[in-house]
C-alpha cells in the first residue's frame, strides 16, 4: 500500500488519495444507488501480487488499484475508497506539515474557498446519488449552446436495426421515460401540494404560470447572509431554467429536521422536543408548504386567474433573494433543533424502560 | 444578645426624613403618573341577556395596511402586454421584415422579426393579444407560414392592379378601379388566426397602407360602450361615439406616417369649423377630442381616404391624388353577426335586441366585408373568428360551411341555403347575407418544417432546453395536435402538462 510520510511531527502514515468532492447541489432526479461490497481475499485467491523475493510480507497494491481490480472482478462500481481522513483535513491546521506537501495539494489548499456556503452540509442528496447522476446534469450554458448548435443539424445518431421502424432507444432510458414519472419530481410535488379539492389540472396550470413568471422576471440578486443550496448556478442562469430556479428556492429553504414533541418525556407532564431528521421529499414538502403559506399573505396586484401563481412565484424569488419570511422560520426551527439535540437519545421505547 | 423589635410605624418614624416614603396615603391633587391601562374588553362571548332573543356579535374592523388599488389598476395589470423578455437570448440570424420581403419566396417558412416602428403601430391598433406568448422572447417575431406569404402576395397584387388602373385613368377619372379582397380567417383554437391578422397588418404598415382595425368585435356587441340614436334615421340607426372616438385615435396614431402627408381635399358639412389644408391625422384627432362629432369626422375621413377629389396640377390639368390602400381588420367577428346585447323598446312596447347592423360603425365595416361597397383604390377586408366560442353566431357557421362546400366542389356555383341551414333554428338573415359568399381561409396546424423553424427560433431565444432534432420536433408536433401553433408553444416553451 502506498504510504505518504508527511513530516516528523506527523507520526502516523496516511493513505494518499484525492480530496473528497463536496456534495454538489443539483436538481436532478435521484438514481438508484449502486452499492458494491469488497469481497474478502480468500485462501484460494491468486498470489500473483506476492513479491518475487519470497519474503513473507504480503505487499498490497494501492487502494485505488485494489478497488479497480474488485470492480473488474465484480463487474460493478467497486468498493468505496473514500473512507478515512483526507490528507488535506489532517494538514489543514498544521503549518509545519503544509511545508512538505506536494505543490498540487498546496495549490488546492490555497485556492479560494467558496464563500456563502454553510459550515455544515445541507445537501439533500447522498454522495452515491451525486456520483451516479452528477455527470448527467451539465451546466446551463452548455445545454443552451447544445440546443442552439443543434439547430439545422440533422439527427446525429442513425439507429440502424433490422425490423425496427423508428430506431432503437438509447439505453439507459431517461428518467422521465416512464409515464408516471414524466414530470420533474419537484414540479410534481409542487403540483400535488398546490392542488385543492382534487383539481389537478388547475394546480398544473398554476405551476405552469409560476414557471412562466420565473422565466420572465429579472434575475434574482443573491444575499451573502442567506446561503443558498451549495453549488447553485449564478443568478443570470436561473430565469432560463425555471425548474432549476424553483428547485433552488425550495431546496434552499428546506429545513433539515422537524421537532417531535414527546409527551411527558421530560417529566411532570412536560413534553420533550426531539429533533427528527427529514428525508429529501419531506424537506421539500415542508419548504413548499412554508412558501405557499407566505405567498397567501401577499397582496394581489392585479386581478384574474393568475394571481395565486404570481404571488407564489414572487415568494419563490423572495426566497432566493433572501427576503422571504421562510428563512426566519427555517432559522428558528434549526435553532430549536440545535438546542434540543441533547434529547436525540430519547425515544418512546427508552422511556418505557423507566 | 437581645433584639428589640420595633413596630413598623415607629420604625419608619425613626428613619431620617429624607429616607421616608414621600407619598401621602391620601391626596386630592391629580396623579402625575399615567393612569393605569384600561382593562381589556373581552369579546361578547357571553350569552344573550335575559329577554333578548338574538345573539349580537361585534364585527371586527378590517384594518387595511396598504392603499386599495386605484380604479382600473388591477385590470391594467391583467391586460398588460409585454413584448420583450430581457432574460431571453438574442436569436442569431434573425432578420427584420421589410415591405418587399413579405411576399418573397425566401422568407416562406422562416421566422422574421417585426421592426420596431411597426411594433409600435401594432401596439396602437391592439394587434398583440394578452394570451399570446410574446413575453417569453427577446423581441416580437413571427413565422412566415404559407398562408401569410400568399396573403402578402395578394396584397401586392392589389397594389399592382391599382397601379395599372391609375395609368389608365391618368386623365383624372375618379374611379380608380381598385380590387377589394374579402377574406374570413377561421380555424381551430390556437391555429394562429389573430397572429395572421397581425402579420397582415404589419405587412400593410410596411407597404404604406392605411390600417383600420377592430381588435375585438365583442366590444361592439356587449352593450358596454355607450350608444345613441342617430337623428333623422328611419329605421333608427345608432352611433357608438366613445368607441368611434377611440377608433379615430388609433387610426390617427398608428397611420401617422401616411396620414400626415395627405390633406383635406373635400368640403365637409361638420358641426365644427375646419381649418383648410388640415392633414388627415390632425383631422381625425378632432373627433378624438369630441366624441359627439366622432361619427361625422369618421365619415369625412373615410370620404377623404376613398374618394379623393381631382386636383389641378401645374398645367391646370386635373390629376387624381393617389390615396393609399386600406386594410380593414376585424378580430373575433362572431359577436357582430348575431343580435347584440343592446336593447330597445319596439312599437309593441317590448324590449328587443338591437341588430348589429343598426349600428352605423358596424354596418360600415360589414358593408365592405360582404361586398356591398368596394374600396375605389383597392384594399383588403380581413375578418377572423375566435377559437373561444363563448359568443356563437349561427350565421357565421352557415357561412363557413358554405365556403367549405365551395372549396370542395368549385363547379357547383349555386349552393342551396337550405342544405346548410338548420330549419329548426331561427336564422338572422341580415347577418347571414354578410357571410354567405365570403372567401374563407382555413388555418390548420403547421407543417413539420415550419414547426421546426419556429422551435429553432424558440431555442435561439434560450427557451428550449433540449436539442432540436427530428425526433423532438416530431414528438412535439404530434403532441400539438398536428402542429397547432398555440399548442406547440405550450408543449415546447411552457411546462408540458
Amino acid at each position: 500500500m502506498a504510504r505518504l510520510r508527511i513530516s516528523p511531527s506527523c507520526a502516523f502514515a496516511l493513505p494518499l488519495r484525492p480530496r473528497t468532492q463536496l456534495p454538489r447541489w443539483h436538481s436532478g432526479r435521484p438514481s438508484p444507488v449502486d452499492q458494491s461490497f469488497a469481497p474478502l481475499r480468500q485462501f484460494a485467491d491468486s498470489n500473483a501480487s506476492k513479491p518475487a523475493d519470497g519474503s513473507s510480507t504480503d505487499v498490497l497494491p494501492s487502494i485505488s488499484e485494489e478497488a479497480a481490480a474488485v470492480a473488474k472482478a465484480t463487474g460493478r462500481g467497486g468498493p468505496d475508497i473514500e473512507q478515512g481522513t483526507p490528507v488535506q483535513d489532517v494538514v489543514k491546521d498544521d503549518i509545519e506539515a503544509q511545508k512538505h506537501l506536494p505543490k498540487v495539494m498546496l495549490d488546492e489548499l490555497k485556492a479560494a474557498k467558496p464563500t456563502g456556503s454553510r459550515s455544515y452540509s445541507t445537501s439533500a442528496f447522498r454522495r452515491e446519488q451525486l456520483e451516479t447522476t452528477g455527470s448527467s446534469d451539465t451546466g446551463l450554458e452548455s445545454a443552451v449552446l447544445d440546443a442552439v448548435s443543434a439547430m439545422g443539424a440533422s439527427s446525429a445518431k442513425e439507429m440502424e436495426a433490422a425490423g425496427v421502424k423508428f430506431g432503437l432507444p438509447s439505453l439507459p432510458l431517461p428518467p422521465d421515460a416512464n409515464l408516471h414519472y414524466r414530470y420533474h419530481p419537484v414540479v410534481q410535488q409542487v403540483v400535488g401540494l398546490l392542488m385543492r379539492h382534487g383539481k389537478k389540472a388547475t394546480a398544473q396550470r398554476n405551476v405552469n404560470l409560476i414557471l412562466a413568471h420565473l422565466r420572465t422576471a429579472p434575475p434574482p440578486v443573491f444575499r451573502a447572509d442567506r446561503p443558498l443550496a451549495p453549488g447553485h448556478p449564478p443568478p443570470s442562469h436561473l430565469p432560463l431554467n425555471p425548474v432549476l430556479y424553483l428547485t433552488l428556492a425550495i431546496d434552499s429553504a428546506a429545513p433539515l429536521m422537524r421537532i417531535v414533541q414527546l409527551r411527558g418525556a421530560a417529566g411532570g407532564g412536560v413534553s420533550l422536543p426531539v429533533p427528527k431528521p427529514l428525508n429529501l421529499r419531506q424537506r421539500r414538502r415542508a419548504a413548499i408548504r412554508w412558501i405557499i403559506d407566505a405567498a397567501a399573505k401577499r397582496r394581489n396586484h392585479g386581478s384574474g386567474k393568475g394571481m395565486l401563481a404570481k404571488r407564489i412565484a414572487e415568494e419563490m424569488i423572495a426566497v432566493v433573494e433572501g427576503r422571504s419570511s421562510v428563512w426566519e422560520k427555517r432559522n428558528v426551527l434549526h435553532k430549536l433543533g440545535v438546542s434540543a439535540r441533547a434529547n436525540m437519545s430519547f425515544s418512546r421505547t427508552k422511556r418505557s424502560m423507566f | 444578645m437581645s433584639t428589640i423589635v420595633i413596630p413598623p410605624g415607629r420604625c419608619l418614624r425613626t428613619l431620617p426624613r429624607a429616607l421616608r416614603p414621600s407619598t401621602a396615603p391620601f391626596s386630592t391633587s391629580t396623579h402625575r403618573s399615567l393612569p393605569a391601562p384600561a382593562k381589556k374588553k373581552t369579546g361578547t362571548f357571553a350569552p344573550p341577556k335575559r329577554g333578548e332573543r338574538t345573539l349580537k356579535l361585534k364585527k371586527r374592523d378590517v384594518v387595511r395596511e396598504t392603499r386599495p388599488p386605484a380604479p382600473g389598476e388591477r385590470k391594467a395589470v391583467r391586460k398588460r402586454i409585454v413584448l420583450s423578455n430581457t432574460n431571453a437570448l438574442e436569436p442569431a440570424g434573425l432578420v427584420d421584415l421589410t415591405a418587399d420581403m413579405a411576399g418573397a419566396e425566401e422568407v416562406r417558412g422562416r421566422v422574421v422579426g417585426i421592426p420596431g416602428e411597426v411594433v409600435d403601430a401594432l401596439r396602437v391598433v391592439e394587434g398583440f393579444k394578452v394570451g399570446q406568448g410574446w413575453a417569453f422572447f427577446r423581441r416580437p417575431a413571427a413565422l412566415m407560414r404559407n398562408e401569410v406569404v400568399e396573403l402578402a402576395r395578394e396584397m401586392e397584387g392589389v397594389e399592382q392592379a391599382r397601379g395599372a388602373d391609375e395609368r389608365a385613368v391618368g386623365s383624372g377619372v375618379r374611379d380608380l378601379g381598385g380590387q377589394t379582397l374579402r377574406k374570413l380567417v377561421y380555424g381551430e383554437r390556437g391555429t394562429g388566426k389573430s397572429v395572421l391578422l397581425l402579420q397582415a397588418m404589419a405587412t400593410a404598415f410596411l407597404r404604406g397602407w392605411v390600417v383600420i382595425s377592430i381588435p375585438e368585435a365583442r366590444d361592439l356587441y356587449l352593450g358596454q360602450t355607450e350608444y345613441a340614436p342617430l337623428p333623422n334615421t328611419s329605421p333608427v340607426q345608432y352611433t357608438q361615439n366613445e368607441y368611434t372616438a377611440k377608433l379615430l385615435a388609433q387610426i390617427a396614431k398608428a397611420n401617422r406616417p401616411v396620414l400626415s402627408k395627405l390633406k383635406l381635399t373635400h368640403a365637409h358639412n361638420l358641426p365644427i369649423k375646419i381649418k383648410p389644408g388640415l392633414t388627415l391625422d390632425a383631422f381625425a384627432e378632432l373627433g378624438v377630442n369630441d366624441p359627439e362629432i366622432a361619427w361625422p369626422v369618421f365619415q369625412a375621413l373615410w370620404t377623404e381616404l376613398t374618394a379623393p377629389a381631382a386636383e389641378a396640377d401645374a398645367e391646370g390639368k386635373a390629376v387624381a391624388v393617389p390615396r393609399p390602400q386600406i386594410l380593414l381588420a376585424i378580430d373575433n367577428v362572431a359577436p357582430i353577426l348575431r343580435p347584440t346585447q343592446y336593447k330597445t323598446l319596439d312599437a309593441d312596447g317590448k324590449l328587443r335586441p338591437i341588430h348589429p347592423q343598426d349600428f352605423v360603425l358596424v354596418k360600415h365595416f360589414l358593408d365592405y366585408f360582404r361586398g356591398a361597397r368596394t374600396l375605389p383604390q383597392g384594399g383588403l377586408v380581413l375578418a377572423a373568428t375566435s377559437g373561444n366560442e363563448t359568443v356563437k353566431s349561427d350565421a357565421l357557421s352557415v357561412g363557413i360551411a358554405m365556403a367549405e362546400a365551395r372549396v370542395a366542389n368549385p363547379e357547383n356555383k349555386q349552393l342551396k341555403l337550405g342544405d346548410f341551414w338548420n330549419l329548426y333554428k331561427e336564422m338572422d338573415m341580415r347577418s347571414l347575407e354578410a357571410v354567405m359568399d365570403v372567401e374563407a381561409l382555413k388555418l390548420e396546424g403547421l407543417s413539420k418544417a415550419e414547426a421546426r423553424a419556429v422551435i429553432e427560433y424558440w431555442a435561439g431565444n434560450g427557451m428550449v432546453r433540449s436539442r432540436v432534432e427530428e425526433g423532438f420536433v416530431g414528438e412535439k408536433w404530434t403532441l400539438a395536435g398536428g402542429g397547432v401553433v398555440g399548442e406547440l408553444e405550450k408543449a415546447v416553451v411552457r411546462m408540458r402538462f
